[in-house]
C-alpha cells in the first residue's frame, strides 16, 4: 500500500490539512456534506477515530459543522477563511524567501510568465 | 470482570511445557477499537490468539472474551466470534455458495445474505471454486465469511501474509467499511507494522512473552518524542537517554519516552514518532536495549 503520510505531524493533522486543501478547491462546495467518517476511513485507510479527530480539527477551524444525524457540512464562508489564512501564510512565510531569490536573480515582474501555460 | 470490555486479561501466563509463551500480562479491549498485536516471531502473538479462542489453556491468571471463559465456554464463544487463524484454510474442493450454506449450518449467528452482499465488493463469485481463486481472493472470501457472523469481536492472525499490495488494500478497505462501526472491535496480529499503522486505534507490543507497550495511537503522539537532529548534536542527544538512536534516510534520529530535557528546536526537527521505530526501540534484544535505555 502506498505510503501517503509523512512524519512531520500527526496523521489526523495531515488528514485535516488535506481535507482543507480540497475545501479551498471547492470540494465539496460550501453548504454541502462531507463524505461520512466511514467513507473517509476506508478511502484513506485510516482508523475512524483518527478521521473523527481530523474532522474535529476542521470544526475548531470553523470550516465545517456537525449537523445532528446528518454528518459534517462545509460552513458558509469556509473557502474565504481558508483563502485568507493561506494568503497570510504565503506572505509571511514564503514570500520573503521568494522575493529575496527574485532580487538575487534580478528578475522583474515583466520577466515572469503570469499566464497559465 | 465487567461487561465493558470485549476482552479482559489479568495476570495471564501461557506455557508450553517448561517454555513460557506469554508471561503475566494484563490488558482490556474495549468496543469500537482496531488493536494491532505486534511482536517478532516467537514473541507470543499466536499463543495469545489461541488462548483467546479457547485453543490453549491459561497456566495462570484470568481471561474473558465476550464475557466468557474461552476454554470452558468455547462453543458458546465461537458462536459469536469472527476468527481467521494464521493457517486459515478453506476447503479447496468447495464452491463459494456451498461454503456459505455450510457456514449457515454451523454458525447460528451467520447471515448468508450478508456474506453474499460482502462478496459483491470483491471479484469472487458464488459459483467459483476455492481452488480456482487467487490467494488474495481466498483471503477476501474468508473475511467476507467471518464478517457475516453477527459478532462484536474479530480476531485476525497475520491476515494479509503473502498477499500483494492490491489484495492487502482491498482487505483493509473491506474491514473498515464493513466491520468497524464504532461498536465492534478487531484484534490484528501482523509483521507489517508500517502498513497498518494508520488503521489502528491501539497497539499492543509483545516481546518475549511480555507486554512491553499497550497504548492508543493518540497517546503515542503525546507521550513519545522523535527528533531528527544534526550529527553534531549526537552527544547532547545521547546524554538525554533516548530509547533508541537510529538513522533514517541518512538522517540521525532519536526517540524519547516523554519530553527530554533538551532544547529540541535548536538541535533539530521534531517529527511524528512512527510505530515501526517505537517497535524497534521496545523489542530489541535485551543487551542492545540495556545500553540505550535509562
Amino acid at each position: 500500500m502506498p505510503q501517503r503520510w509523512n512524519d512531520s505531524s500527526p496523521i489526523y493533522q495531515q488528514l485535516a490539512d488535506r481535507l482543507a486543501v480540497q475545501l479551498l478547491d471547492g470540494d465539496p462546495p460550501e453548504g454541502q456534506a462531507l463524505p461520512s467518517v466511514r467513507n473517509l476511513a476506508s478511502h484513506y485507510l485510516i482508523n475512524p477515530l483518527t478521521v473523527g479527530r481530523a474532522l474535529q480539527a476542521l470544526v475548531e477551524q470553523d470550516l465545517v459543522e456537525a449537523r445532528r444525524g446528518l454528518g459534517m457540512y462545509v460552513k458558509v464562508g469556509a473557502r474565504t477563511r481558508l483563502r485568507t489564512a493561506a494568503r497570510e501564510q504565503f506572505l509571511r512565510e514564503e514570500w520573503p524567501a521568494l522575493r529575496a531569490k527574485l532580487r538575487r536573480l534580478g528578475l522583474q515582474p515583466q520577466d515572469l510568465n503570469w499566464e497559465k501555460q | 470482570m465487567s461487561d465493558e470490555y470485549l476482552v479482559e486479561a489479568r495476570g495471564l501466563s501461557l506455557r508450553y511445557g517448561a517454555k513460557t509463551a506469554v508471561d503475566n500480562i494484563a490488558f482490556n479491549i474495549p468496543k469500537g477499537r482496531v488493536v494491532g498485536l505486534l511482536g517478532h516471531n516467537g514473541a507470543g502473538k499466536t499463543s495469545l490468539m489461541k488462548a483467546l479462542v479457547g485453543l490453549m489453556p491459561a497456566s495462570q491468571g484470568e481471561l474473558r472474551v465476550l464475557g466468557l471463559d474461552p476454554l470452558r465456554q468455547r462453543e458458546q464463544l465461537l458462536a459469536g466470534l469472527s476468527y481467521i487463524p494464521d493457517v486459515a484454510v478453506l476447503p479447496r474442493w468447495a464452491r463459494v455458495d456451498e461454503l456459505i450454506r455450510l457456514m449457515s449450518g454451523l454458525q447460528p449467528s451467520f447471515s448468508a445474505e450478508r456474506a453474499r452482499a460482502l462478496l459483491k465488493r470483491t471479484s469472487v463469485s458464488p459459483r467459483d471454486k476455492v481452488k480456482t481463486l487467487s490467494k488474495g481472493m481466498v483471503t477476501q472470501l474468508h473475511l467476507a465469511l467471518v464478517a457475516a457472523i453477527d459478532s462484536r469481536l474479530m480476531i485476525l492472525d497475520e491476515p494479509t501474509l503473502g498477499l500483494d499490495v492490491m489484495s492487502r488494500k482491498g482487505f483493509y478497505e473491506m474491514l473498515i467499511d464493513e466491520w468497524c462501526d464504532g461498536e465492534r472491535s478487531v484484534l490484528i496480529s501482523t509483521h507489517q507494522v508500517e502498513e497498518i499503522e494508520t488503521l489502528l486505534s491501539d497497539v499492543m507490543m509483545l516481546d518475549e512473552g511480555r507486554l512491553v507497550l499497550n497504548i492508543s495511537l493518540e497517546e503515542i503522539d503525546s507521550r513519545f518524542v522523535a527528533l531528527s537532529h544534526d550529527p553534531a548534536a549526537a552527544e547532547a542527544v545521547a546524554a538525554a537517554h533516548p530509547l533508541l538512536r537510529y538513522r533514517q534516510q541518512g538522517q540521525a534520529m532519536a526517540l524519547f519516552d516523554g519530553e527530554p530535557l533538551l532544547p529540541l528546536e535548536t538541535l533539530g526537527r521534531r517529527v511524528r514518532p512512527s510505530l515501526v521505530d517505537l517497535f524497534m526501540a521496545l523489542t530489541r534484544k535485551p543487551d542492545v536495549q540495556a545500553t540505550s535505555q535509562v
